[in-house]
């Protein structure tokens, strides 16, 4: 039992740290090279590796949907965008490199102030916490959903409502005037 | 990974590499892929947060959907923007969007 | 205001200076299109004020004198009162004031008829009528000062009367400003003396001074101060330029004002606070120096022009000098006395003048001459009279005046004095007949009047002659004459009367609205001037020959060059052209005037102010401007329209906001 659970630790460890390094890889594909195919491909990749972690987190719920959205809607959509305005035969202007140099210090500020909270706090779970493997269910989410955040569901479709019109409208009515 | 600290720590890179990208890349579509990439890392801290501080888990993972309710939306009509934009300009490049110079 | 009616006196002498001031108002409001009645307000209001003079003067003789007065300002320690001093030596100068305005605006008649702006005329002689008498009686020495400067207005006005013309409002302008400058030293003297004495009456500054109240450095200075007024308004070395220059206004205005009156008025200030410079010898020095000087200066500006007023405008600087000379000199009587007899034969020498120009239309005496101005028998005569009143000849008043002031400055142990005061006899005696000669007997006979093309205006002059202007212009002519023929006799009389104040009388005057109150009579110590005595019989006599004979070798000089046949009526000075020059030039006074004015005012001071004005403040302006344009061009640089820029400055902002919180 113990070499069982300690070699079960070793292989969970490693899958994690395994699915942390495919996210940073995704992530820096997504943003690094020129070519936006690549780019594309690296957010994909980025994307399942984040619904691994979401599995790891104890919903695979939600990972389900980050596949099922980001990957599969919004990774697609982005392909047919760069399928529209074909970028690949567009001009490549060099770079100036302070603005390199300010958007990587930028970054890095910013990266140094979020880790020195993370790392300064100290996370106290909340007293109400229960340990209920039930209250991780699906069930659970569409009980609450329905009741509790009611309002927020109905919102949010009327978001994607006003969001769908939207796009039809922006991307029609310039196909309209130049034509 | 049974420490809030990781997650945490991860999803601060993944949103210092979304910066990078937004502040670096002269590409409508890569910033656009990195916006995705800055609103993923902040769904993550929420999922990490419900994972190992809330009482209830529940609101943690409705949070989580919304937002990727929302990140779908604006991809959408920020796509579309793209495309309209695309058909002015003939062109993709952030640069070229100046009209509003001052 | 209930001893205003029951005591005659107050009434008259309200009545009388004030009149005049009813006469501008009403002319000046009202009855500004209609000449003749404006004439006519006007010389009643000051034949009015003349009777009124002498009546005071009637009444008043031997009495003690009296003040009248009301509390004017009051703060702190300081008292100042208004109102009248009526002592012989105002009343005297009242009376001067009086009659010799009445004929000269009886005179003005005749003189100014046919002017387009007779009624401004009137109304502005009347101001000067006014502010002259009101100065006159003035009991403390601001009263004194604001009416002095009110002096000045009117001679601003009148000498500027013919403003359409450049040279004359020039020289209304710069009288007014010299007048000024000597003011400013007047009025530093005024505060002074509140400063260090407190009060600004007239009789307590005189007692005070008298009796040693004052201490020395407070009477040196403040009377050194209030000497620069009587430099500046009876044009004494440095500020004496302006008086010949005031020759533009109209003749009986220079008779009035730049002989008789105005110009007294510093020498009259003089002697009214006698005692107060008397106790300051350092003072008197410094004032018989510049009178001195003065006297000298003149006379030989006097010797080298042809303009008829401009030599009697010399002499009167110098007769100034000369009475500021024997003031100065601890001779009060002789100053006064000289004062009287000036204003006489003064206004008499410029109103015949006056009749010649007005006659001829020119001024220069050579023109006169030939075109027969001493066919002209009335101006003719009364110019001689008046001509040997001023050299000093028996038995005219210029001889007695003359002969007071040479044995005052005989009792100096100086002898310098006495000889300056001889020599200045011998040029006064040499212009005034070069002139006289000159009329007289003009050189190639007279060849007569210019007609230009006029023919029917020979029986217009002749309707002239003895019409209404005629008689208006001759009549005060002949009344000054006698009175330069008599006055000369009257020597002790005034002189008796002058030497009185021993007990000044005061009435308070309770404050209009104040009826309970009554007024308050006083009796106070008043400063007695300090009387020189006269020289033992035989010294008196030797000065009397070396004054009878300074003027006749005057006189004979200019027979000698101009008056006998045959003369070559050149001077011997036009033998000297670089002196001729000098004295022509008035010793380059102006000339300095004009270039340290250049230098200092305009190019230092003026250009300096112009200089701020372009540079600094519209140079601030102008950089206001550009500034606000440049930071504008400055964040319209900022607002570049590059989304990723704007981004970049939020990510810094937020990040070090954070970084800032935590450590």
């Amino acid at each position: 039992m113990r070499m069982e659970t300690s070699s079960l630790n070793i292989i969970m460890q490693a899958t994690f740290w395994g699915t942390v390094a495919l996210t940073i890889a995704g992530a820096s594909i997504a943003v690094f090279p020129r070519n936006i195919l690549y780019n594309v491909l690296g957010l994909a990749l980025a994307l399942t590796s984040i619904a691994g972690l979401y599995n790891f987190l104890g919903s695979f719920f939600i990972a389900l949907m980050q596949l099922l959205i980001y990957v599969g809607a919004i990774c697609i959509a982005i392909v047919f965008a760069i399928m529209l305005s074909r970028p690949l035969h567009l001009e490549t202007p060099p770079r100036a490199t302070p603005k390199v140099a300010m958007g990587v210090a930028a970054s890095a500020v910013f990266f140094v102030a979020a880790v020195s909270v993370v790392l300064k706090t100290d996370w106290l779970p909340s007293p109400a916490r229960v340990a209920d493997a039930s209250l991780w269910s699906v069930e659970n989410i569409g009980h609450a959903l329905l009741t509790r955040y009611e309002l927020v569901f109905e919102v949010i479709s009327l978001v994607l409502l006003v969001a769908i019109i939207g796009a039809v409208i922006t991307a029609g009515f310039s196909r309209r005037l130049s034509s | 990974m049974n420490s809030l600290a990781t997650y945490l720590i991860v999803s601060a890179l993944l949103f210092s590499l979304g910066l990078i990208g937004i502040l670096l890349r002269r590409n409508l579509i890569g910033m656009l892929i990195a916006v995705e990439l800055l609103l993923n890392s902040a769904n993550l801290n929420f999922m990490a947060f419900n994972r190992f501080l809330t009482p209830d888990p529940v609101v943690g993972q409705i949070i989580a959907l919304f937002v990727m309710g929302l990140a779908a939306a604006e991809a959408a009509i920020g796509l579309s923007i793209i495309l309209a934009f695309y058909r002015k300009m003939h062109s993709i490049n952030i640069e070229r969007a100046q009209r509003l110079k001052g | 205001m209930g001893a205003f009616f029951t005591d005659p006196i107050l009434l008259v002498t309200v009545l009388g200076t004030n009149l005049s001031f009813l006469s501008m108002v009403v002319i000046l409001i009202f009855t500004r299109s209609d000449p003749k009645l404006s004439s006519r307000i006007s010389v009643g209001a000051i034949s009015i004020a003349a009777v009124c003079a002498v009546f005071l003067l009637a009444k008043l003789y031997g009495a003690s004198p009296l003040q009248y007065q009301t509390l004017w300002l009051s703060s702190g320690k300081l008292n100042i009162a208004f109102g009248y001093y009526l002592d012989p030596l105002s009343l005297l100068m009242l009376t001067i004031v009086g009659v010799v305005s009445c004929l000269v605006q009886i005179y003005s008649l005749g003189y100014m008829a046919g002017d387009p702006g007779y009624s401004r005329y009137y109304a502005f002689q009347s101001l000067f009528a006014w502010a002259m008498m009101n100065m006159v009686i003035a009991g403390s020495m601001l009263q004194l000062f604001i009416f002095w400067e009110m002096v000045g207005l009117a001679s601003y006005f009148l000498i500027g009367f013919y403003y359409e013309k450049w040279s004359a409002s020039q020289a209304g302008k710069k009288a007014f400003v010299m007048n000024r400058v000597g003011d400013v030293g007047f009025f530093l003297g005024l505060i002074w003396l509140v400063i260090g004495f407190g009060n600004l009456g007239i009789p307590e500054l005189n007692h005070a001074a008298s009796t040693h109240a004052l201490p020395q450095n407070l009477l040196t200075v403040s009377a050194l101060l209030i000497f620069c007024g009587v430099v500046g308004k009876s044009a004494q070395f440095p500020l004496l330029t302006w008086l010949p220059d005031a020759m533009e206004g109209p003749t009986p205005v220079s008779a009035l004002l730049h002989s008789a009156t105005m110009v007294a008025a510093g020498v009259y200030m003089f002697s009214r606070i006698f005692p107060f410079f008397a106790a300051s010898p350092d003072a008197m020095a410094i004032a018989l120096a510049i009178g001195t000087v003065t006297m000298l200066l003149s006379s030989t500006m006097a010797m080298v022009t042809y303009d008829l007023k401009q030599v009697w405008a010399y002499s009167t600087v110098s007769q100034l000098g000369m009475m500021v000379m024997a003031l100065a000199a601890g001779g009060y009587f002789a100053g006064v006395y000289h004062l009287t007899t000036h204003a006489g034969f003064k206004a008499l020498l410029f109103l015949c003048s006056g009749i010649f120009i007005h006659e001829f239309h020119t001024n220069d005496m050579r023109i006169i001459g030939k075109q027969g101005g001493r066919k002209l028998k009335i101006p003719m005569v009364c110019m001689a009279v008046g001509a040997l009143a001023l050299s000093g000849v028996y038995p005219f008043s210029g001889f007695f005046s003359k002969e007071a002031i040479l044995g005052v400055l005989a009792a100096k142990p100086n002898k310098i004095w006495l000889a300056a005061g001889l020599f200045g006899a011998v040029l006064t005696a040499y212009y005034s007949f070069r002139l006289i000669f000159h009329i007289l007997l003009p050189k190639g006979g007279i060849e007569g009047k210019h007609h230009d093309g006029r023919a029917q205006s020979a029986h217009e002059h002749e309707d002239e002659h003895h019409g209404y202007i005629f008689w208006a212009m001759a009549i005060p002519v002949m009344i000054l004459a006698c009175v330069t023929l008599v006055l000369g006799f009257f020597e002790h009389p005034i002189e008796h009367f002058l030497a009185r104040p021993d007990m000044v009388h005061t009435v308070q005057l309770s404050v209009p609205g104040d009826f309970a109150g009554a007024p308050i009579s006083t009796l106070r110590e008043a400063g007695s001037p300090h009387l020189p005595e006269h020289g033992g019989g035989g010294s008196d006599l030797l000065l009397m020959g070396m004054g009878v004979s300074a003027g006749l070798s005057g006189i004979l000089l200019a027979w000698f060059e101009y008056g006998r046949k045959g003369a070559s009526r050149k001077g011997f000075l036009s033998y000297f052209p670089a002196i001729w020059k000098l004295f022509d030039y008035r010793w380059y006074i102006d000339i300095f005037y004009r270039k340290s004015l250049d230098s200092f005012v305009y190019s230092g001071l003026t250009a300096l102010f112009t200089k701020n004005d372009r540079r600094i403040i519209d140079g601030g302006i102008d950089g206001l401007c550009f500034f606000t344009e440049g930071s504008g061009r400055l964040f319209s640089f900022l607002q570049s329209g590059m989304l990723q820029y704007n981004l970049l400055i939020m990510v810094l902002a937020a990040g070090a906001a954070v970084l800032y919180l935590l450590i």
